[in-house]
């Protein structure tokens, strides 16, 4: 039997706006097991991004528990959420969320800073991690001087730095051109092939979902199908 | 943790603004410093002048009423006291020494030329004033000695003449510097202020040493029974008035300086304010990856105190800049203004408690931030 790292448990989020409630996630019931990669797949407003945000602890539920490890996160404050966001979960998004002001050491050292490093020690490992995604000119570039893919590339070592168990990424290759996305995608892949890592993937590209171990669909907030394989296909990324 | 390079990438990213903002600092903390300056240089002279002559002395001047105002723009009769009441001085009980002494303003200048018996310097606290070229005047003589600052405006040197009442006078001696209040007196015998002013035996005030310290509330109250129009005084009566117009002086600085600081305080919120909300994103994306809310509220405070720090220090040295050319340039030497360690301590960390005041809204504005709002796609 697998350890579960994410679970859901009838999870609820409600948004009240002007008194009409919208029902973003409807019961979700959910385990992920540890090693796993998962994809989430529905079309936009299906409430996948509301999903992922549950999931990658950046908010709670309004009914329900979710438990990280084993831990119910479900009632945690602003501080203990980002203390299990920091530790347990990387996050690779969209838009890449760099900070403009920062160059790519710099950003990807954050995290790290975060948990208390100083400079030297956290600019030593983002280094070593910016080479491992091919970034190895681009160190002391900030974010406008650098490509969509290469920006993804900087993100994608950020969210590795704290050397978390979960990598979160939100529709990672959404902002790219085929070719790019393609590579980006292999090498979000290949931090499952190759370490190990949950991986969970959300996206609306249904090619896509279906390399993942583990594929649940999501519509008007339910899930609606849930499949599991053995073994991914094409897994070019080793 | 410590994340003040961060800080200080953000201050340099905005430098328009930053500089925008030091610049608020700067003009109220230099407004805060220089006019106390000023109130503790003022209060100083006052003090240090006081001291030197004895609290029993009684100065005996003439009640001052709107006919001294009379003559053209700008100008002040100090009031002639008569030789018949200098006479009636004299005759009052207890009284030891009555010292008349002529007083004048040389022309427009800023300062006074005061005529006395060279035997009675001591009541007027320069018997022992140190003269750094020249020498003292007899009685008889003809000449005068200047302070170092009143020699500087005129330009004189031992052994030049100069023009008061549009006559030749020989400068004797100069004064050394810093001697407070006398560095910008000219004194001459009193014979020879007599002729000069054309005021034979009269005076514009008149210093009165008693027999003994008790007698000093009797003969103030016999000057002023017997004489509608001199009012007396002694040194602690006068210190007293002019300490409670230095309190008013004070009051108004502080007045000025605290309504300064209020609008630059007020900048200081709109810039961080401003900062925040530009950085939403940003702060969100602090917040997703795992800043805690203290973190991203030390950040903000970091800011606000590089600025406030770097604001004080520079108003610091512009202080000295001004206090520097106001007294040695303009002033020739007069310590008119003092930046006390108290005052300068005091108004740097009065823009550096004030400073993390003004920055505290924006930062909690800050710490509200939502992650998933800043992350949204798109």
């Amino acid at each position: 039997m697998k350890r579960i790292i994410l679970e859901l448990r009838d999870v609820w989020k409600i948004y009240c706006m002007k008194d009409v409630e919208t029902n973003a996630l409807r019961g979700i019931n959910l385990k992920i097991a540890a090693g796993e990669y998962a994809a989430i797949v529905g079309p936009s407003g299906s409430g996948k991004s509301t999903l992922m945000h549950i999931l990658g602890c950046l908010d709670t539920p309004t009914k329900g528990k979710v438990l990280v490890d084993g831990r119910d996160v479900s009632e945690m404050n602003d501080d203990q959420l980002a203390l299990i966001r920091r530790k347990k979960i990387g996050f690779v998004f969209q838009a890449y969320n760099l900070i403009t002001s920062l160059n790519a050491i710099e950003n990807v050292a954050l995290p790290m800073r975060f948990s208390g490093y100083g400079k030297g020690e956290a600019f030593k490992k983002a280094r070593e991690l910016l080479i491992k995604v091919g970034l190895e000119k681009r160190m002391s570039h900030k974010p406008n001087e650098m490509s969509g893919g290469e920006q993804q590339r900087v993100a994608i070592a950020r969210a590795l730095i704290n050397e978390p168990e979960i990598i979160l990424a939100d529709e990672p290759t959404g902002n790219l051109d085929t070719k790019t996305g393609k590579e980006i995608f292999e090498l979000v892949e290949s931090l499952h092939t190759k370490t190990k890592k949950t991986l969970i993937i959300v996206t609306h590209d249904l090619n896509l979902a279906q390399r993942a171990h583990q594929e649940i669909r999501i519509k008007d907030g339910e899930i609606v199908g849930e499949y599991a394989r053995s073994g991914h296909k094409g897994s070019e990324g080793a | 943790m410590n994340m003040l390079d961060l800080a200080i990438k953000d201050l340099k990213e905005h430098r328009v603004r930053t500089i925008l903002t030091v610049l608020g600092i700067i003009i109220a903390i230099t407004a805060i410093i220089s006019l106390g300056s000023i109130s503790a240089g003022v209060n100083e002279l006052i003090t240090s002048s006081g001291s030197k002559v004895g609290s029993s002395t009684i100065f005996v001047t003439k009640r001052f009423d709107m006919s001294m105002m009379s003559g053209p723009p700008g100008s002040f009769n100090i009031g002639t006291i008569s030789a018949d009441e200098i006479e009636s001085l004299r005759s009052i009980a207890g009284v030891s020494r009555v010292a008349p002494i002529i007083s004048k303003i040389p022309g427009s200048m800023f300062g006074e030329v005061d005529a006395i018996d060279m035997n009675d310097l001591d009541l007027f606290g320069a018997a022992d004033l140190a003269l750094k070229e020249g020498y003292w005047p007899d009685n008889d003589e003809q000449g005068v000695v200047m302070g170092s600052v009143a020699a500087g405006i005129f330009g004189a040197s031992s052994g030049d003449f100069i023009t008061l009442n549009n006559k030749q006078v020989e400068v004797f001696g100069i004064a050394e510097e810093g001697q407070g209040s006398f560095d910008l007196l000219i004194v001459m015998p009193y014979a020879y202020g007599e002729d000069i002013y054309d005021m034979q035996g009269e005076a514009n005030q008149i210093v009165i040493e008693p027999a003994d310290i008790s007698f000093v509330d009797e003969i103030k109250n016999t000057i002023e029974e017997e004489h509608d129009d001199l009012m007396a005084m002694t040194i602690a009566d006068a210190l007293k008035t002019a300490q409670q117009s230095t309190a008013t002086l004070n009051i108004f600085t502080l007045g000025i300086g605290f309504v300064a600081s209020l609008v630059a305080g007020i900048g200081i919120i709109i810039t961080m304010y401003t900062s925040v909300l530009e950085r939403r994103r940003e702060i969100g994306i602090l917040k997703a990856v795992g800043a805690f809310r203290r973190t991203i509220f030390k950040q903000i405070i970091e800011e606000g105190l590089i600025l406030s720090v770097t604001g004080s220090l520079i108003s610091l040295a512009i202080s000295f800049f001004f206090v520097d050319l106001l007294n040695n340039v303009l002033l020739g030497g007069t310590k008119i203004a003092v930046i006390t360690p108290l005052l300068a301590g005091g108004a740097v960390a009065y823009g550096v408690i004030l400073t993390l005041l003004f920055s505290v809204y924006p930062a909690w504005v800050a710490i509200k931030t939502d992650p998933i709002d800043a992350i949204r796609k798109g």
